[in-house]
């Protein structure tokens, strides 16, 4: 077993990033053609730079791993991904804005 | 070692079809899966259930598992015997044989370092039983290749200090390398990586040449880490802004006053107008995250009362109701 350290730049990836539409697909074990379905179905957005190069914005991998992990491992298609994750951030959503009032309730 | 009941985790017979199998693992699934469920120790739980699937959905695993016999219960002390393996044709390929019926098609997971928790199961969160009967240097596992060069992902958990000032993190990152003779060896290797201020939650941040490494001599892939912000004690956080919920007196509401507010960086001066109420927002404007633009600190006021514990303490809330002639409800009945 060979151990070395090394030190890393680290490259954050912003809003102003995107990457290939085939490279995501190896990070969210999706298809091209689910990945693509889900921009058409409005779950992120993509571009097509060069035709047939479709590239995805790269804050939008977070959605597509879960889109992905839904997918393989509850068994839903890509319509019922999308839906999935939009009630799933719209629950969070909700969450967070319950969490926030209850740090203005007093108990009795 | 442990022994695993896979059947029993799945809640199915010994003689369940694979229609079977799959329907209990899709109903165990849904009901335990990270980001679904609300159960506690949901991971925990989906990985053991993904475990046994693992085994049972594969016509080649079950029948060796099978073999073990059915004396055997979850917990018991075990040892894979001698012989494990032997009479099995292999298929060669990742994720074992098996095929028509199991579920997703996805195969192994791979996986590129342990940088926090969360997300899937890879084969190294499953348990040390499964490892040792059908893991990368069991006759199951050692048939395993693939083409090289694939980007990986991990998560890694920061601090909500370490997103405003940044970090650095020391990731052991492991590697599946293919030796000559076709069998699979993990190596490990500790990086350092420098994690700038200001990341925000769900941000990607991308080393590159860090993923897999190239079979045929190309460029390694990349190594994707998605940073996951713990929750802190004081803030909350909403992409780049962040929230505190500031206690004050009452006195300091009604009359105005000028309070000291945590911030992420350090503490700052806050005038609180008159007349503030409970609930209200004030804005400290570029205290939030760091970023183009850095993010705001938003401070929600919460009036606290002081407790009517002591004559004088009651003498002064009696005062008030006598001479303040005030109605918190004016305006609200119907």
């Amino acid at each position: 077993m060979v151990r070395v350290t090394q030190v890393l730049e680290a490259h954050v990836l912003g809003e102003g990033d995107w990457i290939a539409a085939r490279e995501i697909c190896g990070l969210c074990r999706l298809d091209l053609e689910a990945v693509l379905e889900l921009a058409q179905l409005g779950v992120v957005s993509s571009r097509e730079q060069v035709p047939g190069e479709w590239q995805i914005p790269a804050t939008a991998l977070p959605r597509l791993r879960v889109a992905g992990r839904l997918m393989q491992d509850l068994g839903v298609n890509v319509s019922g991904a999308a839906l999935a994750l939009e009630l799933l951030e719209a629950q969070r959503e909700l969450e967070k804005r319950l969490r926030r009032l209850e740090r203005l309730v007093v108990d009795y | 070692m442990e022994f695993r009941d896979y059947y029993k985790i799945l809640g199915v017979e010994r003689a369940a079809t694979a229609d079977q199998i799959k329907t209990a693992y899709r109903r165990l699934a849904r009901k335990y899966h990270p980001d679904v469920s609300k159960e506690p120790n949901a991971e925990a739980q989906f990985k053991e259930v993904q475990e046994a699937y693992e085994v049972l959905r594969d016509p080649e695993k079950r029948a060796a598992y099978d073999q073990l016999g059915s004396e055997w219960k979850s917990g018991q002390s075990f040892h894979p015997p001698p012989d494990w393996g032997s009479g099995f044709e292999f298929t060669g390929r990742p994720g074992g044989g098996g095929g028509g019926g199991g579920g997703g098609g996805g195969g192994r997971r791979y996986y590129a370092g342990r940088a926090g928790g969360g997300g899937n199961a890879s084969e190294e969160d499953f348990s040390e039983f499964f490892s040792s009967l059908f893991g990368g240097r069991s006759p199951f596992g050692a048939a395993a290749g693939r083409a090289g060069g694939r980007d990986h992902h991990a998560r890694i958990d920061i601090t909500l200090e370490e997103a405003y000032r940044g970090a650095t993190r020391m990731l052991e990152l492991k590697r599946p390398e293919v030796k000559p003779d076709g069998s699979v060896e993990l190596h490990s290797h500790t990086v350092r990586v420098s994690i700038p201020a200001g990341v925000t939650e769900g941000q990607l941040i991308r080393l590159a040449g860090q993923g897999e490494p190239a079979a045929g001599g190309g460029s390694a892939g990349d190594l994707y880490l998605e940073t996951h912000i713990l929750p802190d004690r004081l803030f909350t956080l909403d992409n780049r802004d962040v929230t505190i919920t500031f206690p004050v007196a009452p006195w300091e509401a009604a009359l105005g006053s000028s309070v000291t507010v945590p911030t992420l960086g350090a503490p700052v001066e806050m005038r609180i107008p008159a007349g503030a109420q409970s609930g209200q927002k004030l804005r400290l404007r570029g205290r939030g995250l760091p970023g183009q633009p850095p993010g705001d600190q938003y401070v929600q006021l919460k009036v606290v009362l002081p407790p009517a514990d002591s004559p004088q303490a009651k003498a002064l809330y009696e005062e008030m109701r006598s001479k303040l002639n005030f109605d918190p409800r004016a305006g609200e009945t119907r």
